[in-house]
């Protein structure tokens, strides 16, 4: 019996050999670097980079058209009749309700954008190092561009808490509650202070390195700060940060109106701010954005045909006998486009988006196309409607007619301010035309209800603003909605 | 140390020589109760080494045997025997029958037992139901065999069933049971030939998978594959080969049913395009892509030993070919496993080595989906070779590619040829997996047993994936020529979609292993019996590396599909990385206590450490478990009791853990594929990757289930009828959810977090008769009924939500995780008729683009939209009940089996029949009750209809079928070489009862190509690109040597 117990000690103690180090549980992470690690193996540049990747996103190829383009009357959802396109067909007959997947993932696509830009600054501002000051401008003209989305789309909004280190730790702010949504006015605010901090700190475009084309410039900051101002109807401070952008020396308009769209102006001397693609391998285009838009059941491009223009604004076109911006903006059925490709008469649809059109790439997932998300073009539009919206009508019918003249239009002369901020109005529809800004543009100018009527929608009281998206609201319940949903 | 531990054996061994008396030979027969001799019984004198083996005739002789040594005969199957060596020399003895399964041996986890002993609930079933109904892995070939266990097979070659013991309570990726095979933990069971499996044990209650606390939450299957048997060589060859035709085929509209509805839906939305009444071609894809499959294995097996040694040798060879054109499964599996017992028995080794190579040829599923739906009109190929478009000329309205001018062309479908996808999938795959322990057991002292055991498995996969492009991309298009995809490649010549072919490769390795040491002590203290087992285990898992490369414009040969002869033309793609790994430290406990094998109780306790918890390096978790159990038989009011021969009350409470998540810390992402984390910069658009960070770790810990379980083991009537009966009421306390963070949050990863209760209860019940009418026939009839009932509670406020079921396109799902509800519930519109007219569309509240023709969906809160705050929760595909029934009858030499497998309250979704994007296909009971304008019908939406998830297209997942079918006969011994030999035929899966409108209600969601498919929240219970039903029928041989 004796020996039991000494054979039972020395088993027990060679269990003991077996599990002596606690060490054994703590695994090292192979497979993504911890974020303990994070100082040896990141610059702040890896996540500002990751901030501007947000834009290259699927939903900027396919639910940003839903709320942005189709919705409005100057385009139509387009495809198959029977492909709905999730939603695309409810947003084109504004019978889209809080479920419509569209807005929710736009909403969260836009907080997310907001979420990797508030950690790369803190991160940025952690870590130091070169071009840190310069990387947190960028991050915030990305913010600021981001937050510019969700007030415009959805009214008052959460203003997402920042980052901060504490002990090494990433903290989101605890103080905010993410239920509660800040007014407009508090968005707007720290809107423009994420850009004056960007206009301060940002190289103007042509003093950054050639390796870093594409970044957000100074200018970029002033032109978006122009245009927020133009929301809230801050004239003056939008005429005068658009002068600044104008006779910064940094931008010239294209000569020729289609010639923007094309692979060679990219980031060319009209381009402000432009959303990168890339079609070669290894490919990475801004997800599929040609591909949805592209003509469906063409034979050889097979895209899928989304976002197609209007009847109405074809009649918008001829209506200014706009035959340059009509036939840059709009691919008919039957055309021999300019590089040569015809598109077959069975196309599925009967016009396709031009300004997403991409030679080289086609029906590709990954193309080459730039979105151009800033350019002078609008800057003059918003100095033409910020003078005649002081009076200013000289000023305003000046910057106006250098847009018309490119496109060969007669300059417009002697009008009131009134019919001259129509005019302006209408020349944004013409010259913007699928560059996303229509919906907002028909919701800011007022001009909703009655062009929605034209193009037989009916526009109802909810819909100056979206919905906030149901599933936002089953997570955060005290949230408010937007009135009318 | 070991050294040290070696040498105190050694010293125990040298004292056990004992002293030489008078001794003598004794011989004798042994046979069974009606005088058959019995070759091969054990007949052993009791501590000493004399030792006999019956010879063909029964006889032993045992030499040197001194009067009042006791002799021990034992021989499988019957009841162990002993006799006290008298004046006699010679001894003929009648061994029993073993009469009672009570007296099988279980396997408990470290330890067996007899199964009349059990305080928990252990199923085994052993290895004649394994290989009865042939599969690749032994889990698919129990279906409806054991109480409790639901197993969800698909027909696919190759594939894994879905197994969950007593109710699913987990949402995470690790929903499966755990296996240990010989000792080794693993997650699966499909590098087994189920013919070397001698048994497979289910533990199904907390306290008897308490032992395996670590990662024992969904249940463990232990697996005992066969070991040698002392004796002379022993051969067998097992052989079968099979055919396997589709099962429940669902006729699909010919092509002038499709004309007219492809016309109306035209007609419904407005399209003046429309198809010619007579057309050249009607196609049945189905009969084009299906083919009839066909499977064979053949298994040689050799065992047998001698005192000290013995041995078993396996070859075995799989093959299945699938019922799409060479869509194939191979597998050949070696296995040796020899056990060793040495110095005088006091040291045994057991050593067990597994390797099975698997080769498959994949065909990609979504085949089964695009025959549902593709146009009938379209031929397989045109007479002129080239394969079939789905276009028609809408000038026309002929179903051509031809156009003349001024006439355009149109999709008929948006989908592609079927036959041609299948024809183009040139994807294969091939593993190889070593799997082996050894282990080595000191008997101490007779009562004190020390094991080691070390146990690993190491599996290489490849994949290869070769893509045609060029060629895809002219088959695409009847019209389409080479010289055009030439011209298309030479003005891009960075697109990719014009490299003449695209080559992609994948290889892992992956490396697990476990080192187990433990005691056993047993003992008896006169009516007091004592087992103890104590010990601890060390298992790392994962470890190991991907590699993947992506290469461009191979060579067309075969042969040269490698990476290096590339044309070298487009940049490569390489991406490795290495795995995390989780590591486990353990320590267990057991005792077991009987008195008078009346009383028992068991305690349990484990405690273990798992390296996932890294964030706040919570390693450890503690789980203790009990068991109690009363034999009612061996009280004296029942002792007697001619009827009742065994009754047993049980019950047990336990809990368990769960650690299935990934690695748990903060991480940055980085990924050079994301579409959303890298950017361009520079003139030259260079591609600069970028970071971000995950969704911050919670603190998480362990997934614990706790269980209160009781139940009845029963032997009735002369033990013919015998079965049990159990209760259970299982709580996982903090299930792991995978969470999305608030829309409006920081972080967008999806993110693991304690956030609900999942309920699981249920009972169990079996019952089997079996009766010996007489010398020539016997028969047994057997049946089991399990109900579950599953219930997701308690959920953290913002957890709810998690979404899942994704229907294929336009962004439709069709599950919802909520509060109330069973896992994987179903949350869809309520559709309530037909919108018969505009008018009434206008003065009702209906979806945006609702159309007459379309499904009503009912308004449930009545804010006059119809949106996601209508959809309901509408069950689960979750079974609520499963049953088999299993009839054996054997007269003469023949012998036939039915067994039958039904489930029942549950739903599966029709996606075939629900997703279209218009112009498909339809099947022809759709067609033959379709809306055709007002007042047709106001159940069955028309021609025109949406793809929103609705209860219409959810359907009753309740079938009965027959599982298989089988006829033996068992040849008249014919010469002494030959010891047995029986040829069968076997009908699989012959008959369906079902009322499912689809092709197979039961839906794994197994997939191939993602396996990630399966899932409460994956395409579990819903049918779209869901392998069909097979039948098999086939005939083997057994022979044994």
């Amino acid at each position: 019996m004796k020996n039991i117990y000494r054979y039972s000690l020395i088993v027990l103690s060679s269990l003991a050999i077996l599990g002596c180090s606690e060490d054994f549980l703590e695994v090292d992470p192979r497979e993504n670097i911890a974020e303990e690690d994070r100082d040896e193996n990141f610059t702040p540049e890896d996540f500002v980079t990751g901030v501007y990747g947000m834009f290259t996103d699927y939903v900027y190829a396919f639910a940003y058209l839903g709320v942005t383009e189709i919705i409005s009357d100057n385009a139509d959802k387009g495809s198959s009749t029977t492909d709905t396109g999730g939603d695309k067909d409810v947003l084109d007959a504004l019978t889209f309700t809080s479920s419509a997947t569209s807005v929710n993932e736009t909403w969260e696509h836009w907080y997310k954008t907001i979420g990797r830009a508030n950690y790369a600054i803190a991160f940025a501002e952690e870590e130091g190092g070169e071009n840190s000051e310069r990387l947190i401008a960028e991050a915030k003209f990305l913010r600021a561009y981001t937050y510019f989305f969700l007030v415009r789309a959805f009214g008052d909004v959460t203003i997402q808490g920042q980052v901060e280190f504490v002990d090494g730790e990433p903290v989101v702010d605890p103080e905010v509650n993410l239920a509660n949504r800040n007014t407009q006015e508090e968005v707007y605010e720290y809107i423009e202070q994420d850009l004056r901090d960007a206009v301060d700190v940002l190289p103007v475009k042509s003093a950054y390195a050639a390796d870093d084309l594409g970044r957000a410039t100074s200018g970029a900051a002033q032109a978006l700060l122009s245009k927020v101002h133009l929301y809230q109807e801050e004239w003056s401070d939008a005429l005068q940060h658009a002068n600044a952008v104008i006779n910064s020396g940094e931008y010239e308009l294209e000569e020729n109106y289609e010639d923007i769209w094309r692979e060679y102006s990219e980031n060319g001397s009209e381009s402000i701010f432009e959303i990168q693609g890339r079609g070669e391998p290894i490919a990475h285009g801004v997800a599929q954005y040609s591909q949805t838009q592209a003509p469906r059941s063409d034979g050889t491009i097979n895209g899928w045909g989304f976002n197609v223009p209007s009847e109405n604004l074809v009649e918008a076109f001829d209506a200014e006998g706009d035959v340059i911006r009509r036939d840059a903006t709009i691919i008919f059925r039957g055309e021999t486009l300019w590089d040569g490709m015809e598109i077959s008469n069975s196309a599925a649809n009967p016009r396709y988006n031009e300004k997403a059109y991409s030679s080289s790439n086609l029906g590709d997932a990954d193309g080459d196309k730039n979105i151009r998300a800033l350019r002078l073009g609008e800057i003059y539009l918003i100095k033409a409607e910020a003078a005649a919206q002081t009076g200013d009508t000289e000023t305003a019918m000046e910057a106006l007619n250098v847009i018309r003249e490119r496109v060969d239009l007669d300059p417009v002369d002697g009008l009131g301010q009134q019919e001259l901020i129509e005019a302006i109005w209408n020349e944004r529809r013409l010259e913007l035309a699928f560059e996303h800004d229509r919906w907002f543009d028909l919701t800011r100018t007022g001009q909703a209800p009655e062009a929605m009527a034209e193009d037989g929608k009916e526009f109802q009281e909810r819909h100056w603003l979206f919905p906030i998206p149901n599933n936002q609201l089953i997570q955060t319940p005290d949230m408010e909605q937007n009135p009318g949903w | 140390m070991k050294f040290k531990l070696l040498f105190s054996i050694f010293a125990i061994l040298l004292t056990s020589a004992g002293f030489a008396q008078d001794t003598k030979n004794v011989t004798g027969v042994i046979t069974d109760s009606d005088g058959m001799p019995l070759p091969g019984a054990e007949v052993k004198v009791i501590d000493k080494e004399i030792y006999d083996v019956t010879n063909f005739d029964g006889e032993f002789t045992l030499e040197g045997v001194e009067e009042g040594d006791v002799v021990d005969i034992n021989f499988l199957g019957f009841e162990e025997q002993q006799f006290t060596v008298g004046g006699n020399d010679q001894y003929d003895l009648v061994l029993e029958e073993a009469s009672s399964e009570l007296d099988e041996v279980v396997v408990v986890g470290y330890g067996t037992q007899q199964k009349q002993d059990l305080t928990g609930a252990i199923s085994q079933v052993s290895s004649e139901d394994i290989v009865k109904q042939p599969s690749s892995t032994a889990t698919q070939a129990l279906q409806g065999k054991v109480a409790g266990v639901n197993i969800t097979n698909s027909d696919a070659p190759g594939s894994s069933p879905n197994v969950s013991i007593r109710g699913l309570g987990t949402a995470l990726g690790g929903r499966d049971p755990l296996y240990v095979v010989d000792g080794t933990p693993v997650n699966d069971i499909q590098n087994i030939s189920p013919a070397n499996i001698e048994s497979i044990d289910f533990l199904k209650d907390a306290s008897s998978a308490a032992i395996y606390g670590v990662r024992a939450a969904n249940g463990v299957i232990i697996v005992t594959t066969k070991k040698g048997k002392e004796g002379a060589a022993k051969v067998n060859v097992r052989s079968f080969y099979g055919v396997k035709p589709v099962l429940n085929s669902v006729e699909m509209a010919d092509a002038g049913q499709y004309i007219t509805y492809f016309n109306e839906e035209e007609a419904a939305i407005g399209s003046n395009n429309r198809l010619n009444e007579t057309q050249d071609y009607n196609t049945d894809w189905y009969d084009e892509i299906l083919q009839v499959g066909t499977v064979q294995n053949t298994t040689f097996d050799i065992s047998g030993g001698s005192e000290d040694v013995s041995y078993f040798f396996s070859y075995d060879y799989y093959e299945e070919e699938g019922v799409l054109e060479d869509q194939k499964f191979r597998r050949s599996t070696i296995t040796s496993n020899n056990t060793f017992d040495l110095f005088d028995d006091r040291v045994k080794i057991i050593q067990n080595l597994n390797i099975s190579v698997r080769n498959e040829n994949q065909k990609p599923f979504g085949a089964f989906n695009n025959a549902y739906r593709q146009s009938p009109l379209m031929p397989v190929f045109y007479p002129n070779g080239r394969y079939g478009a789905s276009r028609y000329n809408t000038t026309t309205g002929e179903a051509t590619y031809v156009a003349g001018p001024d006439e355009s062309i149109d999709n008929m479908t948006e989908h592609g040829n079927p036959v041609s996808q299948v024809a183009f999938a040139n994807q294969r795959s091939n593993s190889v997996n070593i799997q082996g322990s050894i282990a080595a057991e000191f008997n101490i002292t007779d009562e004190l047993k020390f094991t080691s055991r070390y146990g690993a498995r190491k599996v290489f996969n490849r994949g290869r994936n070769f893509t045609d492009t060029k060629e895809i991309w002219i088959q695409t298009d009847p019209n389409r020529t080479a010289s055009e995809f030439e011209s298309l490649k030479a003005q891009n010549p960075d697109n990719l979609s014009y490299v003449n072919n695209a080559l992609s490769m994948n290889s892992s390795e992956t490396y697990k292993y476990n080192w187990d040491n433990f005691l056993n002590y047993s003992n008896s203290f006169g009516n007091h019996n004592v087992d103890v087992t104590l010990g601890g285990s060390k298992e790392q898992l994962n470890i190991g590396m991907q590699d993947d490369y992506q290469a461009y414009e191979v060579p067309s040969q075969e042969q040269y599909w490698s990476v290096r002869h590339d044309s070298g033309e487009y940049d490569n793609q390489v991406n490795q990385y290495h795995y995390t790994p989780t590591n486990f430290m353990s320590y267990f406990g057991r005792v077991e206590y009987n008195f008078d094998r009346k009383y028992y109780f068991t305690g349990t306790l484990r405690r273990d450490g798992s390296s996932t918890f890294a964030n706040n390096a919570d390693y450890w978790g503690t789980f203790p478990a009990l068991g109690a159990g009363w034999t009612l038989t061996r009280e004296n009011f029942l002792n007697d009791s001619e009827n009742i021969n065994f009754l047993k009350l049980r019950a047990s409470w336990g809990e368990l853990g769960n650690a299935n998540v990934p690695f748990n810390q903060n991480q940055i992402l980085t990924d050079p594929r994301s579409e959303n984390m890298n950017y361009v910069f520079g003139p030259g658009q260079d591609l600069i990757l970028g970071a971000n960070l995950g969704s911050p770790a919670q603190n998480l810990s362990w997934e614990i289930v706790s269980e209160f379980s009781a139940g009845l083991e029963y032997e009735l009537f002369d033990r013919r009828l015998t079965g049990s009966l159990d209760y259970y009421h299982r709580t996982t306390e903090n299930t792991i959810l995978e969470v999305q963070p608030i829309l409006n949050s920081t972080f967008a990863e999806e993110f693991f977090d304690h956030g609900a209760e999942v309920r699981n209860e249920g009972f169990e019940f079996s019952a089997n008769w079996s009766d010996e009418v007489n010398e020539d026939f016997n028969y047994s009839i057997g049946g089991n009924f399990s109900y579950n009932d599953n219930e997701v509670t308690n959920v953290v406020n913002n957890y709810e939500g998690q979404l899942g079921g994704g229907l294929g396109f336009g962004g439709k799902i069709s599950k919802r995780l909520a509060a109330g509800q069973p896992l994987g519930s179903w949350w869809m519109y309520e559709a309530d008729g037909v919108w018969q007219n505009q008018d009434e569309i206008d003065s009702n509240t209906s979806l945006g683009s609702a159309r007459p023709g379309h499904l009503k969906y009912v308004d449930q809160n009545d804010d006059g939209s119809i949106d996601d705050r209508d959809k309901t929760y509408q069950g689960s595909y979750i079974p609520k009940f499963n049953y088999g029934i299993n009839i054996s009858l054997n007269y003469k030499q023949f012998d036939l089996s039915v067994d039958g497998f039904g489930v029942g309250g549950n739903k599966v979704y029709n996606g075939l029949k629900a997703m279209r994007l218009g112009g498909e296909n339809v099947s022809a009971e759709m067609f033959e009750n379709r809306w055709t304008g007002d007042g047709s019908t106001n159940i069955h939406p028309g021609a025109d209809r949406d793809i929103e998830a609705s209860s219409y297209y959810l359907e009753d997942g309740d079938f009965f079928r027959i599982n298989n079918m089988t006829l033996g006969y068992t040849l008249p011994e014919i010469t002494d070489f030959i010891s047995n030999a029986r040829i069968y035929l076997s009908a699989q899966n012959p008959f369906i009862f079902t009322k499912y409108s689809g092709f197979n209600p039961e839906l794994s969601g197994y997939d191939p190509t993602n396996s990630d498919a399966q899932g409460p929240y994956g395409n579990s219970g819903i049918e779209r690109n869901a392998y069909p039903i097979t039948s098999t029928y086939l005939i083997g041989i057994n022979i044994g040597l």
